[in-house]
C-alpha cells in the first residue's frame, strides 16, 4: 500500500471493501453500511491504541514496576476488558442499543425547532479552527467525566458497579476499561445527553484522540512514574491517578478523579498530590470483583448494585 | 451546571434551527479555471481541486461532515450538505469560496424541484423529509418517513418525487401539488440513488446486485436489471446515452445502455466509489470514499488517475456544469 496522508482511514476503507461490506451484504444489513466505515475506523483506532500501549507501557512496567507479582491472571482479564471496549464492540453494541432511542429524541428536538448546536455555532469564531476546537471539546468533555466520575463515586447503588474498577488489586495499562457494562451504559448516555447541548467534538485528528486514550490508560500503568511538580498538575500521571485506586481511597471519599487534566481536581479541591504510590484495591468490594473471570466480575458487579439498593 | 461557556451564546444556540451565521453572497461570474469541489465527510472540510492541473488547491472548512451538494436554481450557488453538523453550507460555485451557513436539522441528500420552486431535504438519521421553500429556504412540509430516507428524485414536471428508504426497503412518492404522499412500495434491499429516466423510476437496490425500474404510477417493480453487487447511486451521462451506476461492494461501475437499460461494460473501481461527474473531456471523476482520492477516469483508454484529498470524499462537484460544454457528445463509455 503505497504512502498516504490519511493511513488510518485508507487502512480502514481496505478492510472495509474487503471484509465488512461484503459481510453486510452477506448478511443483508447493507442498511448500516453508511456507519459501518466509522465503526471500523473505531476498530482500527482501538487496535492501534493496544498496540501502543503494548509498546510503550510494556516495557516500563518491567523496568519500573511499582509492584511486582506471582500471577497475572487478573491482569488477563483486564486485557479482555481493553479488547472489547478498544475495538469497538462495545461502542458498536451501545450504539446500536441506543441509535432507536438517540434518533427519537433528536427527531423530537429537531421537530421543535431545536438543532444541537456545536461549540462552533455556539462561538463562531472558532469555525475554520478544528484543532483548538477539539481541544476546548476535550477540556469540556474532560469536566464533564470528571462529574461523572465524581458522582459515580457519591452514590451508592452507581459505586456498587464502578467497584468494578477499583476492585483490581494488580492495576495495570489495561485497567483503564474494566467497568462494568452498566457502568459503560450509564456513562454513554452522560455523554449523549451533552451531545444534546454541545454537539459531538471534530473526530478527523486521529492523533489527539489517540493521545488523549493513551493519557488514560497510561495513568493505570504499573510504572513508578509521576510528571514531576509541574507536569503532575498538568497532565494526570501514573503517581496521581493511582492515588484515586488506593485502597484508602476507594468509594465515597475518594480524590483524583480527573481522567485527563488534573485541573478539575485542583479547581474542586479534591486533588492529593502528596499520595505516594499505594496498594490498589478496593476491601468493601466483593472477592470474584478482583479475581473472578470477566462474567463472574459482572455478575458480582450486578449483585452487588441489587443488594445496595436493597439496603 | 457551569459549562463556562457565555449564557447569551448557549441562549442563541438553543434559538430555532434556521440561524443563519453568516448571510450567503450570490456568486460572481468569472473566467475562473475549472475546479472540482468534493465533500470530504471524514475530515469536515472540502477539498477544491484545478482540474486543469488535478492538484488540491485549498480545504475549505465545515462543520462535521459534508456529504452531497445541489446548485441552486439560478446557478449561483452551491448548496453542500453537513448532516452531523446540522447545517446547509453555501458555496461559490465557481471559485469554490464559502459563503455562509444555515442551521437545518441532518441534511444528507438534498435537490431542488425542476421547476426551482422546492428545496427537498433528506434527513437519513432523523427519519424525515424535508420540504422548503426554494426562496427562502422555509420550510413547507416535514415528512415523518420512517427509516433512513436517502436519495430522491422528480419527474421533469416537478409534479412527482421519489426518495428511497433505506431502512424500510421502500421507495415513496409524493404528489408535490399538494404536499401528500401518494404510495409507498417495497422496492429491495437497502434502496439508495434513485433517478426518473423516460417515464420510469430506477433504482439502486444497495442489498443487492440490481437496479429496480419501478413504474411512477404505483411503485411496482417492472424489471430487475443486473449490474454488480451494491448498486448505490446512477448517473446519466450528459449525451443521455448512458447511465452509470457506482456498485458498493463490489467496487466497480456498470454502464447501462441508456435506452435498453442492459449492461453495456463493467469497469472495476476499487475505493468505493460512491458520488460522480462527467468532465467536458469525457472522463469521470469519481469520488471514492475508502481511499481518501478521487479517481479521473479515461473510458476511452481505461486509464486512472488518482487525487489525493481529504478523509472520506462522498460528493464531487464540477464547475463545468455551469456551462454546457459541446465536449459532452464525445462522451465514449462502452
Amino acid at each position: 500500500m503505497m504512502l498516504s496522508a490519511h493511513p488510518f482511514n485508507d487502512l480502514a476503507g481496505w478492510i472495509e471493501q474487503i471484509a465488512v461490506l461484503p459481510a453486510l451484504y452477506r448478511l443483508g444489513l447493507m442498511r448500516w453500511s453508511e456507519l459501518s466505515f466509522g465503526w471500523t475506523l473505531v476498530a482500527l483506532y482501538g487496535v492501534f491504541q493496544m498496540f501502543l500501549c503494548y509498546a510503550i507501557c510494556i516495557p516500563l512496567e518491567r523496568r519500573f514496576p511499582i509492584e511486582r507479582w506471582q500471577t497475572r491472571k487478573p491482569v488477563m482479564v483486564d486485557l479482555l476488558y481493553t479488547a472489547i471496549a478498544r475495538i469497538g464492540i462495545l461502542p458498536i453494541a451501545t450504539f446500536v442499543l441506543f441509535y432507536a432511542l438517540q434518533t427519537q429524541i433528536d427527531g423530537f428536538l429537531a421537530d421543535r425547532g431545536y438543532a444541537p448546536p456545536m461549540l462552533e455555532t455556539i462561538f463562531p469564531p472558532l469555525f475554520g479552527h478544528p484543532i483548538l476546537t477539539f481541544l476546548i471539546y476535550a477540556l469540556i468533555l474532560d469536566f464533564v467525566d470528571y462529574w461523572r466520575h465524581r458522582l459515580s463515586h457519591r452514590s451508592g447503588a452507581w459505586y456498587a458497579l464502578h467497584a468494578v474498577h477499583h476492585a483490581q488489586r494488580q492495576m495495570t495499562v489495561w485497567s483503564d476499561d474494566r467497568n462494568h457494562i452498566l457502568d459503560e451504559i450509564i456513562g454513554f448516555v452522560w455523554f449523549m445527553a451533552i451531545g444534546l447541548v454541545i454537539g459531538i467534538p471534530p473526530l478527523q485528528f486521529p492523533i489527539l484522540v489517540l493521545a488523549l486514550s493513551f493519557v488514560e490508560s497510561f495513568s493505570h500503568a504499573n510504572i513508578r512514574l509521576g510528571f514531576g511538580r509541574i507536569g503532575d498538575r498538568l497532565l494526570v500521571s501514573p503517581r496521581f491517578h493511582r492515588g484515586h485506586h488506593g485502597l484508602l481511597a476507594a468509594g465515597a471519599k475518594s480524590i483524583n478523579y480527573g481522567a485527563v487534566f488534573p485541573f478539575w481536581d485542583i479547581l474542586f479541591q479534591t486533588a492529593d498530590f502528596a499520595t505516594d504510590f499505594p496498594p490498589t484495591g478496593d476491601v468493601s468490594a466483593p472477592e470474584a470483583m478482583a479475581s473472578g473471570g470477566y462474567l463472574a466480575q459482572q455478575w458480582a458487579g450486578l449483585r452487588h448494585v441489587l443488594k445496595v439498593l436493597r439496603s | 451546571m457551569n459549562t463556562g461557556l457565555p449564557r447569551r451564546a448557549v441562549f442563541a444556540a438553543l434559538a430555532p434551527a434556521a440561524v443563519a451565521l453568516t448571510a450567503p453572497r450570490f456568486a460572481v461570474a468569472s473566467a475562473a479555471p475549472p475546479i472540482a469541489i468534493v465533500m470530504d465527510s471524514g475530515g469536515a472540510s472540502v477539498s477544491i481541486i484545478d482540474m486543469t492541473t488535478r492538484r488540491v488547491l485549498r480545504q475549505e472548512p465545515t462543520l462535521r461532515e459534508p456529504s452531497h451538494w445541489a446548485l441552486t436554481p439560478d446557478r449561483r450557488q452551491l448548496l453542500i450538505t453537513d448532516a452531523s453538523g446540522n447545517a446547509i453550507f453555501f458555496f461559490d460555485p465557481i471559485n469554490g469560496r464559502e459563503l455562509g451557513h444555515k442551521l437545518i436539522p441532518d441534511p444528507y441528500q438534498l435537490w431542488y424541484s425542476p421547476d426551482g420552486r422546492y428545496l427537498v431535504v433528506n434527513a437519513l438519521r432523523l427519519n424525515h423529509i424535508d420540504v422548503y421553500h426554494a426562496e427562502g429556504l422555509t420550510l413547507a412540509k416535514r415528512f415523518r418517513t420512517g427509516s433512513m430516507p436517502s436519495h430522491l428524485s422528480f419527474s421533469p414536471n416537478s409534479r412527482v418525487m421519489f426518495n428511497s428508504l433505506q431502512g424500510a426497503n421502500a421507495l415513496l412518492s409524493f404528489d408535490l401539488t399538494d404536499l401528500t404522499e401518494r404510495w409507498r412500495a417495497p422496492v429491495g434491499s437497502t434502496p439508495a440513488g434513485v433517478m426518473w429516466h423516460n417515464g420510469i423510476v430506477l433504482v439502486a437496490v444497495m442489498g443487492s446486485n440490481h437496479v429496480a425500474m419501478v413504474d411512477p404510477r404505483d411503485g411496482r417493480v417492472r424489471r430487475r436489471i443486473i449490474t454488480d453487487k451494491g448498486p448505490h447511486n446512477l448517473f446519466l451521462t450528459p449525451n443521455r446515452a448512458y447511465i452509470v451506476v457506482t456498485n458498493r461492494v463490489a467496487g466497480s461501475l456498470s454502464v447501462l445502455d441508456a435506452r435498453t437499460l442492459s449492461v453495456v461494460r463493467q469497469i472495476p473501481m476499487p475505493g468505493g466509489p460512491d458520488d460522480l461527474c462527467f468532465a467536458p473531456d469525457g472522463k469521470l471523476w469519481i469520488a471514492l470514499r475508502f481511499a481518501s482520492a478521487v479517481a479521473v477516469f479515461d473510458p476511452v483508454t481505461g486509464a486512472i488517475d488518482r487525487i489525493p484529498v481529504g478523509r472520506s470524499p462522498h460528493g464531487i462537484y464540477i464547475s463545468t456544469l455551469l456551462t454546457d460544454a459541446p465536449a459532452l457528445a464525445a462522451m465514449r463509455l462502452a
